[in-house]
């Protein structure tokens, strides 16, 4: 089974409606995962995150919607080549940890030598190998995340479901854990992976899909995604405020001691922006400023 | 896929899990020593009579000797003859107790010299066997041939003829009756609660989450059950085992020969009982929602059980009665109620046959009804499900 499916979408979750008792938990998700690529699941707590997850592994059945793998309709046997991560991480508190990587990887259909190469390896590169006849719960919590990351891939998954995987963690184990993740994309697994961290997913992910109330809010690269961004200018003069008064189609947003951050209505005419800082006073900084995730998001949650 | 069968990779891990626990070992440990307790008991208290050891003194009361022997053996009194010709010697030996009864003549007067007191048995024994030599040299005296007496004396057997027979000794059928029942609900009980205590940890740790991702539900209940019963097999196994040595060995009377089916049946009781109530306690672990909650959940099965244990106390009483057979066909009751009628009357194979296989039915269904249970409340989050929830969400 190869792991490289470079390009084309691997995943496909389409008009995917999930109902607990009266609220529409999920309603209508769509969104696929490629080969090779980290796509980011964003949105607020209940925003359907974690259920959409859930039925992409099958620990919820669907009820309506389909969710198809390398093109048909995703089946039991597939699964095993799926590796999850669930929000509430899930280990046995007492059980020693290489013999819980070797048990989890046999469950996926590894035999017990290929289980324990795999385990012992990925200990290794996780920096857990000194730590593999410890019971899970010796471990801190930030080692108990590398854990059930490992329990995720030990099998070496095709596709990697990540609910969360680095929330309460210090920022030296998420630069490590993405470099990981990273890695994995590298040989053409395709990772689906939820956070409310913006910023990191920002950093890591290729693709975002924005949730609100369980339905997609938008979806796209990052660029994609910026690119519904307002244009916005940071602009800093050597002149009393007020200045900017009177501009069409200019919104002042926030100003600090860099200056002021305006968005740029459609029309909007830059130059003319420029012109007036230039008849206030000299003009230290003039420029497009790159927007972030975050902004994204509140652009889109705005709405 | 490659590998080993899911259900086989959970099962070991269970086993694994259960051999590393102190509590499982002791609990081996106990039961052993009660099975072997009660089989060896009863030849400890109730050793056989020692024999009394007679010394004859002098050659007179020395010729009496055969017919001591013919007496007591008629008496049911064991006697052993000593040979000491000195009384002094003997009166000695009883002092330090190596000998019970020197008989001797002293001035034509026939004296038993004891330390204490004298069997009231043995005074009649000695006293016929002290008539019977005044009888002989009487005879003797009056020309009566030695053989002539000897044949008047042969005692004709004396043949017993009961009118009102006392009934057969239920002590030793109520104990085993009593053991059996203690053994089955305590195993069943202890090896159903270590199935909810495991399927609740899974919960409650979200293990289960990660499980059921790559293990289908019934996979991973099946393979649950089929290796905490293998753990309970082995030790009620080991029980069995040892109670059957022990009986062999002891080899007493007074234990009824049934001992030699109740064991085996124990075994096979514990099997069918302990798949139907596992499953029931399956479902009932994965209804908590914090590992607390187990007592509670199984607390509906626990009593149900208790329950059944309790009436084998009836049932000593009245093993034949008409509620006890029809209540050794009820599968959640007959892997108690059904050995205990095995201890305690003849039970016909037919009855034993129809009986285990409802119980496997009954376990079937059981397990069908937990199975759609524990597959939906284990990965549903929020508060503890009632039972009346989890039938509902079962049925929807």
């Amino acid at each position: 089974m190869s792991a490289g499916d470079g390009g084309g979408p691997v995943l496909r979750v389409a008009g995917l409606r999930h109902r607990f008792g009266e609220r529409l938990a999920v309603d209508g998700v769509e969104f696929t995962v490629s080969g090779g690529e980290i796509v980011g699941l964003v949105g607020r707590n209940g925003a359907g995150k974690t259920t959409t997850m859930r039925v992409v592994m099958g620990i919820l059945q669907p009820q309506e919607g389909e969710i198809t793998w390398r093109g048909h309709p995703v089946e039991f046997a597939d699964r095993l080549r799926f590796g999850y991560m669930p929000e509430e991480r899930g280990l046995y508190p007492q059980m020693k940890i290489l013999p819980q990587l070797v048990y989890f990887a046999r469950l996926c259909g590894l035999d017990r030598a290929a289980a324990e190469r795999r385990a012992v390896e990925l200990l290794g590169r996780l920096d857990l190998a000194a730590r593999a006849q410890d019971q899970t719960v010796a471990l801190s919590h930030g080692n108990q995340q590398r854990v059930q990351l490992a329990v995720a891939m030990v099998h070496e998954p095709d596709l990697l479901v990540l609910d969360e995987p680095f929330a309460g963690l210090d920022p030296s184990v998420v630069d490590d854990l993405s470099s990981m993740l990273r890695a994995e994309t590298e040989r053409g697994r395709a990772i689906l992976f939820s956070s409310h961290q913006l910023d990191l997913v920002e950093r890591l992910c290729d693709r975002v899909v924005v949730l609100e109330h369980g339905r997609v809010l938008a979806a796209g690269s990052l660029d994609e995604l910026r690119a519904r961004l307002p244009r916005r200018l940071r602009v800093q003069v050597d002149a009393p405020a007020g200045w900017e008064r009177g501009l069409a189609g200019v919104h002042a947003r926030s100003g600090d001691d860099e200056g002021i951050v305006f968005d740029l209505d459609s029309g909007a005419d830059a130059q003319a922006v420029l012109a007036a800082a230039q008849a206030a006073g000299p003009v230290e900084q003039f420029g497009y400023e790159r927007g972030h995730l975050v902004d994204v998001y509140r652009e889109l949650v705005r709405r | 896929m490659s590998g080993t069968p899911t259900v086989w990779l959970v099962a070991r891990r269970e086993i694994d899990e259960r051999l590393r626990s102190r509590y499982i070992r002791i609990m081996t440990a106990l039961s052993v020593a009660l099975v072997v307790a009660v089989i060896v008991a009863p030849s400890l208290f109730h050793k056989p009579a020692k024999p009394a050891t007679v010394a004859l003194l002098g050659p007179s009361t020395q010729a009496l000797a055969p017919a001591l022997q013919h007496a007591a053996s008629a008496a049911g009194v064991k006697v052993r003859v000593s040979d000491l010709a000195s009384e002094s010697v003997a009166r000695a030996q009883i002092r330090d107790k190596s000998l019970d009864v020197a008989l001797g003549v002293s001035d034509g007067q026939e004296l038993a010299v004891v330390r204490q007191d004298l069997d009231p048995t043995l005074r009649a024994v000695l006293q016929a066997v002290v008539s019977e030599g005044h009888l002989r040299a009487s005879l003797a005296a009056h020309g009566v041939s030695p053989a002539a007496v000897a044949q008047a004396l042969t005692p004709a057997p004396l043949v017993v003829v009961t009118l009102q027979p006392s009934p057969p000794d239920q002590t030793a059928h109520a104990l085993a009756a009593i053991v059996a029942g203690i053994l089955l609900y305590m195993s069943i009980l202890l090896y159903g609660q270590a199935v909810a205590q495991g399927v609740a940890q899974e919960k409650t740790s979200r293990t289960a989450e990660v499980l059921l991702a790559v293990v289908r539900p019934s996979r991973l209940l099946t393979g649950k059950v089929l290796g905490i019963g293998l753990v309970g097999f082995v030790q009620i196994g080991l029980t069995v085992a040892a109670g059957l040595i022990a009986n062999a060995v002891v080899n007493r009377t007074e234990i009824p020969s049934t001992v030699w089916v109740l064991l085996p049946s124990v075994l096979l009781w514990f099997l069918l009982g302990f798949t139907l109530y596992a499953f029931a306690c399956a479902a009932a672990g994965a209804l908590v929602a914090r590992q607390e909650e187990i007592g509670f959940v199984t607390m509906p099965i626990s009593m149900f059980l208790v329950g059944t244990f309790l009436l084998t106390y009836v049932a000593v009483g009245t093993p034949d009665a008409l509620w006890l057979t029809v209540l050794s066909f009820v599968p959640p009751m007959a892997p108690v109620l059904m050995p205990v009628r095995i201890a305690l009357t003849h039970v016909p194979v037919w009855q034993v046959v129809l009986s285990a296989a409802l119980t496997l039915a009954g376990a079937a269904v059981v397990a069908v009804t937990a199975a759609r249970i524990y597959s939906l409340a284990l990965v549903r989050g929020g508060a503890k499900l009632s039972w009346g929830q989890a039938l509902r969400l079962s049925r929807s």
